[in-house]
């Protein structure tokens, strides 16, 4: 028993990496921007493909494909900020339906350059850390876990002891004041775009290999992240954090105990009821910050 | 001049806030514009720092347009302004709120000097300084709001009602401390629904009445109008 929720665990802390990677992007975005980015699941994806595109089938070794993810889904998020977000900043409901028609376009785009078929990717590694007989650990996993505290450390860094962290983060509270400081709202935007959308692809990028890779994967992952942020606290990045791993926990335990389907409704569960006992969510508060 | 506005008209949607006014400030003083609310006082401060657009007529900053720039190239000017409401930043620290002003002069070896110039001008903010500003009270707000655009080091410095809301000791201490900036050397342009104070510290003002300006001259001479102290100083 211990060794199975030992087991458990492991298999928690890997899902709540990838989680709070999409998580925190979605939070910095809708924070920054004031806009909620339904196509964050897309980026996702496409972090996935540049997997598929760059180590599965061209044979980039794994970690500078993951890296050239990063780049190239920062990039959609830079192209989204300028075509999309920027010429509707003052209208967020537009923002989000631009947001859903770029969803769209991404999924189209996967379709025609790799097909709807499922893309299996061998991992990178076969090793698999064995803690005792029944509790093991693939590397594969260790690698998104350990990517994800460093990537999370990194930004956590950067938007409390830099000069541009401290710029996004006054944005997100206040852009007029944050405006009169002399920080240029397009440039916290293109930041706050370019740091949410790498996220996203770099979690998508370091999980190819565990997951099937296909079109519509972002589905999934944008209603698990929409919880998480929900339960966290919208605009809270701590809160984002916290949920994601109170989440994948839940999730994971009752998969194991019972089944997938029952998880789901029990993570939405969750949601239901800490809208009920704190309808600001764990961390959040009644602002926007 | 170091500011000339001139026959500026700013309008929200269909509805006009300020019509035609002209504000002159030189390179040194306190320029005050009092009036009641709804007057167009802060919109008139918020077209010079470029969070409201001019419809008609120009702004000058050292001779040079400003009225066409983003706030942020309007503040890289030296125009800096402190808003209506203090607005720090609530989830930030003090000393993050104040290296939040000095966010355009990157790296500057003097930022630090004028961070301890704040802190020696504020002690209440250096006590508090990793403090989160929002479990300051109002008149510590203001201090720290009045700080952070110090850190900027203004030209011109814009404060919309720095004397809203705040017990009456307090009030006198931000009348000191905008004394004090203008001697250093630095002009203010005060807006103030507390016109007793505002005449007193300014040595010219402005009166908005209903968007445009209904009466300008020296402080003292306002001061003495008949229609000022009926309208405004309530005597």
């Amino acid at each position: 028993m211990t060794e199975l929720l030992a087991q458990t665990g492991l298999n928690a802390l890997y899902a709540a990496s990838y989680i709070s990677l999409v998580a925190v992007g979605l939070v910095l975005i809708f924070g920054v921007m004031g806009v909620v980015n339904f196509a964050h699941g897309e980026l996702f994806m496409a972090g996935a493909y540049a997997i598929v595109a760059l180590y599965a089938d061209i044979g980039v070794p794994f970690l500078a494909a993951v890296a050239a993810g990063l780049v190239f889904v920062g990039g959609l998020g830079l192209l989204m900020e300028r075509a999309l977000f920027r010429p509707l900043r003052d209208n967020p409901l537009g923002g989000l339906v631009a947001s859903i028609g770029f969803l769209m376009i991404l999924q189209a785009l996967a379709v025609m350059g790799f097909g709807v078929r499922m893309e299996h990717i061998p991992p990178p590694t076969q090793d698999v850390i064995v803690l005792s007989e029944k509790v093991r650990l693939p590397v594969s996993r260790l690698v998104v876990i350990v990517s994800a505290v460093l990537l999370l450390s990194a930004l956590w860094y950067f938007l409390k002891r830099t000069r541009f962290g401290w710029a996004l983060r006054a944005s997100a509270q206040d852009p007029e004041a944050a405006a009169l400081q002399g920080i240029s709202i397009n440039q916290t935007a293109r930041i706050a775009m370019f740091i949410g959308a790498a996220l996203a692809g770099v979690a998508g990028a370091l999980t190819a290999p565990l997951v099937s890779v296909n079109p519509h994967m972002g589905h999934s992952v944008i209603v698990t992240a929409f919880i998480v942020i929900i339960v966290g606290g919208v605009g809270s990045l701590e809160g984002a954090v916290v949920a994601s791993v109170l989440y994948a926990f839940v999730h994971t335990i009752v998969t194991t105990f019972y089944d997938g389907v029952v998880a789901d409704i029990v993570g939405l569960s969750l949601l239901l009821g800490v809208l009920v006992v704190r309808p600001t969510g764990l961390f959040g508060t009644a602002d926007r910050a | 001049m170091l500011l000339e506005m001139q026959g500026v008209s700013v309008s929200y949607g269909k509805v006009s806030a300020i019509t035609d006014v002209s504000i002159k400030v030189p390179e040194k003083g306190v320029v005050t514009i009092i009036g009641a609310n709804g007057a167009g006082k802060s919109t008139t401060l918020r077209a010079i720092s470029g969070l409201a657009r001019a419809r008609t007529g120009e702004i000058r900053f050292d001779g040079e347009r400003i009225d066409r720039l983003p706030p942020d190239r309007i503040v890289a000017r030296g125009v800096v302004h402190v808003p209506e409401g203090r607005r720090i930043f609530p989830e930030m620290t003090v000393e993050e709120n104040l290296h939040t002003g000095a966010f355009l002069r990157r790296g500057a070896p003097d930022v630090a000097t004028d961070l301890e110039k704040v802190y020696a001008r504020f002690p209440r903010l250096l006590e508090r300084r990793h403090q989160l500003a929002k479990t300051m009270s109002g008149g510590e707000q203001q201090m720290l709001a009045i700080g952070r655009a110090l850190m900027a080091k203004p030209r011109l410095l814009l404060m919309d009602e720095p004397s809203m809301g705040l017990a009456p000791v307090i009030v006198e201490e931000i009348g000191r401390i905008v004394e004090e900036i203008s001697a250093e050397g630095v002009p203010v342009v005060l807006v103030e629904q507390n016109a007793e104070l505002a005449l007193e510290l300014a040595d010219y003002a402005y009166v908005l009445e209903t968007g445009r300006v209904s009466l300008e001259g020296p402080a003292p001479e306002l001061h003495g109008n008949e229609h000022v102290r009926a309208a405004y100083l309530g005597v």
